[in-house]
């Protein structure tokens, strides 16, 4: 069967920045953060330059998400503080 | 407005699903989902929270385009937090595309088995709303079933990610057995390698010194008249 081997971005361009911070982020989730360790800065180099690249994607599509969802982490983060 | 509840137990543990969950897609049993894109995320309490953007072709039947409008790429928001603490996984999903026509809110948990902590149980639940447009209740149920063969396909697609990952595992359990030989033959020889040129070594030193030893003791053997000039 055909099958891609990474899951792509929204946009092409972010494909590659995408499947490094993924591949960082699933070593991360289960050899750090699963087992305890919530210091998430081992792959935020790879989310960072990620995000620049979709960010400028979504403006693009013209993608807007609901301020609800975008409030969920906001929110969340005010409520709750950083440990 | 349609309610659609769905539970399943995988025989894996938490951890596993949880894992497998975030790489879920690509699989090639929901080929409609084209992309997964994080847009937000941070640790929280010791919580992962994460918004992440899904984009999908959802294939709504022609006769619904006259009614909502044509969209060749459906966006999805969905909301999640991982709980590693209380072992807790929930995933809040909405869709962005045709908002004002129909909202599909859907809620997946995945938290360990309660009678078995090496199984992990899955609660689906979806809310169907449609509002605006004729036909709501038909284009409800229409909504719902789909939703109910995603749900089994993403539940097979879960699997298929943790057999993969499995392999992914096993793999690199044999390349490191694999490498740990190669290491291990490798340093044989090297050590092998230096000992026999540290013999080598010692041979020429030791047959060196030997001459050396012979040439200090000739010359030392010499008699002082040949080897004094004779005033």
């Amino acid at each position: 069967m055909d099958h891609r081997e990474h899951m792509n971005s929204l946009n092409d361009t972010c494909n590659e920045l995408k499947n490094q911070y993924d591949k960082c982020f699933n070593t991360w989730f289960s050899t750090k953060f699963l087992k305890g360790d919530t210091n998430d800065s081992m792959c935020a180099s790879f989310y960072s330059v990620y995000q620049q690249c979709i960010k400028k994607a979504m403006k693009e599509h013209n993608i807007e998400l609901h301020d609800a969802q975008i409030n969920h982490l906001e929110t969340d983060k005010e409520k709750m503080p950083q440990s | 407005m349609k309610v659609w509840m769905s539970e399943h137990i995988f025989n894996h543990p938490w951890e596993t699903v949880v894992a497998a969950a975030w790489q879920k897609y690509p699989n090639p049993i929901t080929p409609s989902v084209l992309g997964t894109d994080v847009i937000d995320r941070k640790v929280v309490d010791g919580k992962l929270k994460s918004l992440r953007l899904v984009s999908s072709q959802w294939g709504f039947p022609r006769w619904t385009k006259p009614l909502i409008g044509d969209a060749n790429i459906c966006y999805a928001s969905e909301t999640s937090e991982v709980d590693p603490a209380h072992r807790q996984m929930v995933l809040k999903t909405r869709n962005l595309t045709f908002y004002n026509y129909i909202t599909v809110d859907e809620t997946v948990r995945y938290t360990p088995h309660p009678k078995d902590d090496k199984k992990t149980l899955l609660t689906q639940e979806a809310v169907v709303k449609v509002h605006g447009v004729p036909l709501t209740h038909y284009m409800e149920d229409l909504l719902a079933s789909k939703i109910s063969f995603n749900a089994s396909k993403g539940r097979q697609a879960i699997e298929w990610v943790i057999s993969k990952i499995d392999r992914e595992v096993q793999d690199l359990a044999n390349s490191a057995a694999k490498t740990a030989d190669e290491l291990i033959t490798t340093t044989r020889h090297q050590i092998d390698d230096i000992t026999s040129k540290t013999m080598h070594t010692m041979d020429e030193i030791q047959s060196a010194a030997k001459k050396s030893f012979e040439e200090v003791h000739d010359l030392s053997s010499l008699p002082p008249t040949a080897s004094m000039p004779k005033l």
